[in-house]
């Protein structure tokens, strides 16, 4: 019977063994079989492989051309061309935090490390006693092509840890995600230049059409703001050298800064050789502001080419694009005031089909640039275009002539984009409109001498103002504060504001990118922070507002007018944006 | 005697066991969103459509049609996609009929969201008809966002909501957080039963 026990247990512990071992070994031998590398394409080259990489990474495109399915919270099927991965991991892949949501990082560098992610709000239920539902995974092991292709296909992180819902799921063939995981490994892995631990270096442009009054307006606030940084940086030595400890963050807040001037000379068409030569000597990390009287384009251009981010320079002739990326402005310029007139007269309920409208336009790079902004939004509403004439200044001064144009035209809305030279002919053309004709010009073009429309037409005359109306009570940034409110008035007229632009966006905008680069000193990255911000509140703009791929923060111009007298209050007739 | 021994039994126990052994609980998947039942007063204000339409929110919210708001913007990041993948979903579980449902998209950034850029937005998620986009002053939005008690001072600290009208009743379910086609099509079904 012993026996019999001694075998049957004997038995029971062979097949026990027999079946462990085969439970080991099974999924083994099942994942040997489901085993992929996901080594990229061979057949493919490696830009081909970045390029495909790319577009499925920003424009949720298949290498096929097809369109990225995916699925959000479970089942809610989305065309990736509408949500891509940058959407929300952004152009850098370093990440982003938005309503309350802590996008992490998914550039190689970062996913082939352990991760622990900053805190976030969602952690804990706000005051309000708002639902948690920003929760993220705190902490997980280094990926592997293997692990990363599992999380992008099911959610879940190596160690099973289940990812928030907003991050979608996508089914790709290993193909194709052995090309996606490849852009990953690519992206953001060597730091740009002009960047290190422990400098930033910088240059600003400036072109020899700026007069040298305009050129020290610019540099004062920048060189003050390089002095600033380089302070910051002696005092932190200090600290370390009295033996304090900084904490192994602290030290990414501080560096020392350079600013190079990149001055450029001759015709615009030369620029590019001269902006190659400087960067080639000394590459900068960004471009800090800079200024020109001359169309900017040149210079975008080249920036666009670098991938060198140029922040907010004093031009008036920006590049209107909705797809460039390097270079933010404070605004769309003199398009933007011709588009603020097409927006206004769209909303007029006196403005039918029928009105005839009449645009004026000076034969110049200002005239023109107006004109554009007003023909663009005017074809975006549907509009007729309207009748447009070029004229040289002669033509213009021409009272005789203008005279016919207008009992030719019968114009009850007259848009002029004209200098101030016109202004002393103004009463007599307007004495040739209908009797509740308007008249439009801008206040850029104008400048100074806005302030001097004759006070008997000023009821007819509508302004395009691009500035700041309401008082200005100050910031908590920077001490620009101002104890009492600055109230905007007709003395503004013609002020470029070079010195309040250029502070506003060095200590109101682009410090807070470089603060937070923290130790990913890439220019994507500059750029993804910078259009994460929050709303600011500037001085001489109503309000800077960003947003992924927003580059032009000030959005709005005023439609004004004149009140009586020698320094006449403006009339706002608009608000600051219209739609 | 041959005794009985359930190897296979066995050889599953202890496959489940090296399958589970490895695995961390997991935690996060199975937050739920919020739901009340709200009254909300809805101000008389002109908002703009994506074609540039002026539109009465009073007349466009009142509706014997089921009508669903949510506040978004053109280029957010995170939590917008995922609410308007949500509205194109229910439009194609309710076959696009556009008298099943009203939905309302309003954005909290009336700086940037021109009727251009709402009408791109809407063209990129494929929405049918019946699907609005608005904006206006921000005063208006303001005022908007604060009789829903959903005001947000700034587009990057918004959080997900959509609110559902009771044609029945004019009451409003409001549901806070992220919910699957699934949970949001119940949750029209259930505001729109008779």
């Amino acid at each position: 019977m012993k026996a019999l026990i001694r075998y049957k247990f004997a038995h029971c512990f062979r097949v026990a063994l027999r079946s462990a071992v085969l439970a080991i070994l099974l999924p083994l031998l099942f994942s040997t079989f489901a085993h992929t590398e996901f080594i990229p394409p061979t057949d493919l080259s490696h830009a081909e492989i970045m390029r495909l990489g790319e577009r499925m990474y920003r424009q949720g495109i298949l290498p096929s051309g097809k369109v990225m399915e995916t699925f959000i919270r479970g089942d809610v099927a989305v065309d990736s061309s509408a949500f891509s991965c940058s959407s929300c991991h952004l152009r850098a892949g370093l990440g982003s935090f938005e309503g309350g949501v802590v996008t992490p990082p998914t550039n190689g560098n970062k996913l082939y490390k352990p991760y622990r992610r900053p805190p976030s709000f969602g952690d804990v239920a706000d005051r309000a006693g708002r639902f948690i539902y920003a929760k993220t995974v705190v902490e997980r092991p280094p990926y592997t092509r293997e692990t990363l292709a599992t999380a992008m296909r099911f959610g879940t992180d190596p160690t099973g840890q289940v990812f928030n819902d907003v991050m979608p799921r996508y089914p790709l063939t290993d193909r194709d995600m052995s090309i996606l995981i490849s852009y990953l490994e690519a992206l953001s892995s060597e730091p740009s230049p002009g960047a290190s631990s422990k400098q930033f270096k910088f240059a600003t442009i400036i072109t020899d059409d700026v007069s040298q009054e305009d050129r020290q307006a610019l540099l004062l606030p920048l060189q003050t703001f390089i002095a600033q940084k380089n302070q910051q940086m002696g005092m932190f030595n200090d600290f370390i050298k009295f033996g304090y400890s900084p904490t192994i963050d602290m030290q990414f807040a501080f560096r020392s800064a350079s600013l190079d001037i990149w001055e450029l000379k001759g015709p615009p068409e030369s620029w590019p050789a001269q902006l190659s030569a400087y960067y080639n000597a000394n590459p900068v990390f960004a471009v800090l502001g800079g200024i020109s009287n001359s169309d900017w384009r040149p210079i975008h251009e080249f920036c666009e080419a670098q991938r060198l981010p140029c922040l907010f320079p004093i031009t008036d002739f920006p590049v209107v694009s909705e797809s460039d990326w390097y270079t933010y402005y404070f605004n769309k310029g003199y398009t933007q005031e011709g588009e603020a007139v097409a927006r206004y007269l769209n909303r007029q309920e006196t403005i039918s089909t029928e009105t005839p409208v009449l645009q004026i336009v000076q034969d110049s790079q200002v005239g023109k640039a107006l004109a554009a902004g007003f023909r663009k939004v005017w074809k975006e509403c549907e509009r007729q275009e309207v009748t447009t004439l070029t004229l040289s200044s002669q033509q213009l001064l021409d009272q005789t002539a203008m005279d016919k144009l207008l009992t030719k035209h019968k114009p009850e809305v007259l848009i002029l984009w004209t200098d101030a030279e016109l202004l002393p002919n103004l009463p007599a053309l307007i004495a040739k409109l209908p009797a509740k004709g308007m008249v439009f010009v801008s206040s850029g073009y104008l400048g100074k001498k806005t302030a001097a429309i004759a006070e008997s037409v000023r009821e007819r005359v509508y302004i395009t103002y691009p500035y700041r109306l309401t008082p200005y009570v100050g910031s908590k940034v920077g001490g620009f504060d101002a104890k009492v409110p600055i109230l905007p008035s007709s003395k503004d007229f013609g002020n470029r504001r070079i010195t309040s632009r250029s502070i506003a966006m060095l200590q109101q905008t682009t410090l807070q990118g470089l603060n937070l680069i923290y130790d990913n000193l890439y220019r994507d990255h500059l750029l993804d922070i910078m259009s994460m911000q929050m709303d600011v509140t500037v001085l001489d703009y109503e309000r800077f507002s960003f947003g992924p791929g927003q580059r032009y923060v000030s959005k709005g111009c005023y439609i004004i007018q004149l009140g009586p007298g020698l320094d006449p209050p403006l009339l706002p007739l608009s608000d600051w944006v219209m739609h | 005697m041959r005794i009985p021994f359930p190897r296979i039994s066995l050889f599953f126990v202890i496959l489940l066991f090296v399958c589970i052994l490895p695995v961390r609980p997991t935690h996060a998947a199975d937050i739920k969103y919020k739901r009340s039942i709200e009254k909300y007063n809805i101000p008389d204000v002109v908002l703009i459509n994506q074609d540039g339409k002026k539109v009465r929110l009073q007349s466009l919210l009142n509706s014997d049609i089921p009508v669903i708001v949510d506040f978004i913007y053109g280029t957010c990041t995170t939590i917008c996609p995922v609410l308007s993948a949500g509205y194109v979903n229910l439009q194609r579980k309710l076959d696009a009929d556009n008298q099943k449902v009203r939905l309302i998209s309003i954005t909290i950034d009336p700086e940037n969201d021109s009727p251009k850029v709402m009408k791109e937005y809407l063209k990129r998620y494929r929405a049918k008809p019946g699907w609005d986009f608005l904006t206006g002053s921000r005063a208006d939005i303001d005022t908007v966002m604060r009789a829903f008690n959903a005001y947000i001072p700034d587009k990057m600290s918004h959080y997900p909501l959509n609110m559902i009208r009771m044609p029945k009743n004019g009451n409003w379910v409001r549901l806070f957080g992220l919910m699957s086609t699934k949970e949001f099509l119940n949750e029209y079904q259930m505001a729109t039963a008779k």
